[in-house]
């Protein structure tokens, strides 16, 4: 098995909990296998910082741990039109130019609340590119966060076999 | 040589042959077997078996590579399965992709297919009501299709025999139009629809909201222990196939039952091209079979036949039984099979909020769905301008509000800290189409499928009196939901394709008269006694109830027919 295959198995059976080295390829691609995105590395490592910074590490993992990054990427891969998968594929683009002019520098390097700032602004901006991008990413991330693994063990607890209903519980 | 050819067709004869695996067809092999007739149950799918074969049964939800969601080729393959409410990544294995199956739509038809051991019993909603003779003399009084040749009085004491052995959770609620029935206790309403219950009671004599019925074991009797099922565990992740057997399907059910007598043959990767006819014997002899792996064809040979490949393809395998007698299909001199085919209308829903009763919530989930709204649309008489009525879903429920407007931590907070919502209530429309003989089915001439057999033509559609009932339903609907103080009223034409709703009936109805209808009281073809059909293909009306418990009943109906006309030497 190679390693990209390795990983996106991990990745499946491990619903995203699974923790990555930082820095561990020279291959310059994406780390999962892509079938219609063509993401570089550089793009991938922006994403992760943009989910990392949609939702943080704090007492409990944030995107980058979970993966959140790599699911978003999955999910346009797979589950969206081709349509769409351009409109990532060219607001991602858009989004690094535009950050790190915004910034002055690269989006990873700068701290939290610049970033938070900075994708606040992008509801409000005109840039239909950069908002399209924008909202299949948080969505994706919303989406992968609530179904992870670690979420859907320890902090929404999802229940396999309920055994009981209950149409008059307490609120 | 000769020995060998005898022996091989010794082999191949069986005292009965069932067509079908689903709900009805494995229903037929548990009569049969039970009362010790070497029964062989053809299959043109795969087997699944009860507990081994269903590899999503126990999966979380962030197991599945897209949570659950089908991907956008998948979707664009298979635009036909996609539209089926059911199929979803984690059940899509049960159902038939549209290329491997291909049929010919003469107007817009979903067909909803389960290619597999178990048929679609494995994935269905598992909705149960009783037909009442509102619904048995419905034709009668109301002029169209032809009338039953059967009472409520005739299949009742069926469906306690299948309520009985599947287990149907309900209340026994007193209504003429929904007769009790042998039930489990209910899944009870929750307080939202509890309400609702309360208030149409308040205001109208003849509506009810009752508890779904469902075919899931509230609370199991020894009989359902015996089968090797328990109690439901509310996962209402159902069409994986169940563990616990939580609810009626005939893999968990009555194809082991069948097996365990040692009577039943269960042959998968066999599809039925048609049914043999000797013209000398004046009956059936038999089925042709091909082996959908190997393609060979083969030959089965039994004393009677039940034919229950589901509606359309029950049509298709009739119609392409010819012989020198039977040109247009087997027991088909009026030329009538085929049509008439009707379905049910789900193409409306109405939603609304409550922001009453705030001090309840719902825990753990209801397998039965929530309520159900018997007809009381044209009932005790002719009160509208369209003819017949429609049922009704009805659910409520509140659910966990995530602010997810914020980015970082406030977008980490708001989702870990949900608000309680309010309730919100939804229903969806069940209403009985009319049979019309320009609702048909009918085999191409020219083309065919992998093995031979022609592809159906399906020219179905919906007519005036389906569009007049969704507006009647959006009305009375709207007034009771007003009456019960619900607000934010919406309703939705959801533009659905006839055959979404997966309740397609009729083709070789029942009826009384040979000319006007292909079989008697019995199922059994007017013109060829020993085949008969009691799947959804010999319904002569729809009614508004989920159909499959009254195919179950008719078919354990008329096994006992069978068997007694066996016994008599009369087949």
């Amino acid at each position: 098995m190679n390693r990209r295959a390795a990983v996106r198995n991990l990745l499946y059976i491990a619903g995203g909990a699974l923790v990555l080295p930082a820095c561990f390829r020279k291959s310059g691609k994406a780390s999962i296998e892509l079938a219609n995105l063509a993401i570089s590395e550089d793009d991938e490592r922006l994403l992760a910082e943009l989910t990392e910074t949609l939702i943080p590490a704090t007492d409990t993992p944030g995107g980058k741990e979970l993966l959140l990054h790599l699911f978003v990427l999955k999910m346009v891969d797979d589950c969206h039109s081709p349509k769409d998968q351009q409109q990532f594929a060219k607001g991602l683009s858009a989004f690094s130019a535009w950050s790190e002019k915004e910034l002055d520098g690269e989006f990873a390097a700068a701290n939290t609340d610049s970033r938070v700032k900075l994708l606040d602004k992008i509801g409000k901006s005109d840039n239909e590119e950069l908002k399209k991008f924008f909202s299949i990413t948080k969505r994706r991330a919303i989406q992968g966060y609530m179904n992870s693994r670690y979420v859907m063990t320890n902090l929404v607890k999802y229940e396999l076999v309920p055994g009981r209903y209950n149409g008059f519980a307490p609120a | 040589m000769v020995n060998l050819a005898i022996d091989s067709i010794k082999e191949r004869t069986f005292d009965a042959i069932v067509v079908g695996s689903g709900a009805s067809g494995s229903w037929a092999a548990k009569e049969f077997t039970e009362k010790g007739f070497k029964t062989l149950l053809l299959e043109r799918g795969r087997n699944v078996e009860h507990l081994k074969d269903y590899p999503t049964t126990n999966m979380y939800p962030y197991e599945f590579e897209h949570r659950m969601e089908m991907p956008y080729a998948d979707q664009q393959k298979n635009p036909i399965a996609n539209r089926c409410y059911a199929y979803r990544e984690d059940t899509q294995h049960f159902f038939v992709k549209d290329d491997e199956h291909p049929y010919i739509q003469v107007k817009d038809f979903d067909w909803i297919r389960g290619y597999q051991v178990g048929g679609k019993s494995l994935m269905w909603a598992r909705q149960v009501q009783r037909w009442s003779d509102f619904d048995y003399e419905g034709p009668a009084r109301d002029g169209f299709s032809v009338d039953w040749p059967i009472r409520y009085k005739d299949i009742a004491p069926w469906y306690s025999h299948v309520e009985r052995f599947i287990g149907v959770s309900g209340n026994n609620d007193g209504i003429p139009e929904l007769p009790d029935g042998d039930h489990l206790p209910a899944f009870p309403l929750n307080a939202a629809e509890d309400h609702f219950s309360k208030a149409v009671k308040l205001h109208y004599k003849n509506r009810h909201v009752i508890s779904a019925r469902c075919a899931h074991l509230s609370k199991p009797n020894p009989i359902h222990l015996e089968q090797g099922r328990v109690q439901c565990q509310n996962r209402v992740l159902c069409q994986r196939g169940c563990p616990f057997g939580g609810y009626y399907s005939a893999n968990a059910v009555t194809i082991p039952w069948a097996q365990k007598t040692g009577n039943l043959t269960l042959r998968p990767h066999s599809v039925v091209h048609s049914i043999i006819y000797d013209e000398t014997k004046g009956k059936a002899t038999g089925v042709k079979v091909i082996d959908t792996n190997t393609k060979e064809e083969m030959e089965f040979f039994a004393k009677v036949i039940f034919v229950n490949a589901a509606t359309l393809n029950t049509n298709l395998i009739l119609l392409n039984s010819v012989s020198n007698r039977f040109p247009q299909g087997l027991g088909n001199d009026n030329g009538i099979m085929g049509k008439y085919v009707a379905f049910h209308n789900y193409s409306a829903t109405i939603g609304a909020d409550f922001d009453g009763l705030q001090q309840f919530r719902t825990d753990g989930r209801n397998p039965a769905g929530g309520g159900y709204i018997p007809r009381f649309r044209n009932v005790y008489r002719q009160e509208t301008d369209f003819l017949r009525g429609w049922a009704a879903g009805f659910r409520a429920g509140r659910s966990d509000v995530r602010d997810t407007s914020g980015i970082g931590n406030d977008l980490k907070e708001g989702m870990l800290n949900p608000k309680l919502g309010p309730w919100r209530v939804s229903s969806h429309m069940m209403a009985e189409t009319i049979p019309k003989e320009s609702n048909f089915v009918a085999l191409d001439a020219d083309k065919k499928d992998a093995w031979g057999i022609p592809l159906l033509r399906i020219s179905i559609d919906y007519d005036e009196n389906d569009k007049k009932m969704r507006k009647d339903y959006y009305e009375q609907m709207t007034e009771m939901y007003e009456k019960a103080g619900f607000t934010n009223i919406r309703t939705r034409d959801d533009n659905r394709r006839p055959g979404n709703d997966i309740h397609e009936m009729g083709g070789v109805r029942m009826g009384h008269d040979p000319k006007t209808s292909l079989l008697n009281k019995w199922n059994q073809l007017h013109l060829c006694k020993n085949v008969f059909v009691t799947d959804g293909a010999c319904m002569t009306s729809t009614s508004t109830q989920n159909p499959t418990l009254t195919y179950m009943a008719l078919t354990a109906r008329a096994v006992n027919h069978a068997v007694n006309e066996l016994k008599q030497n009369n087949l």
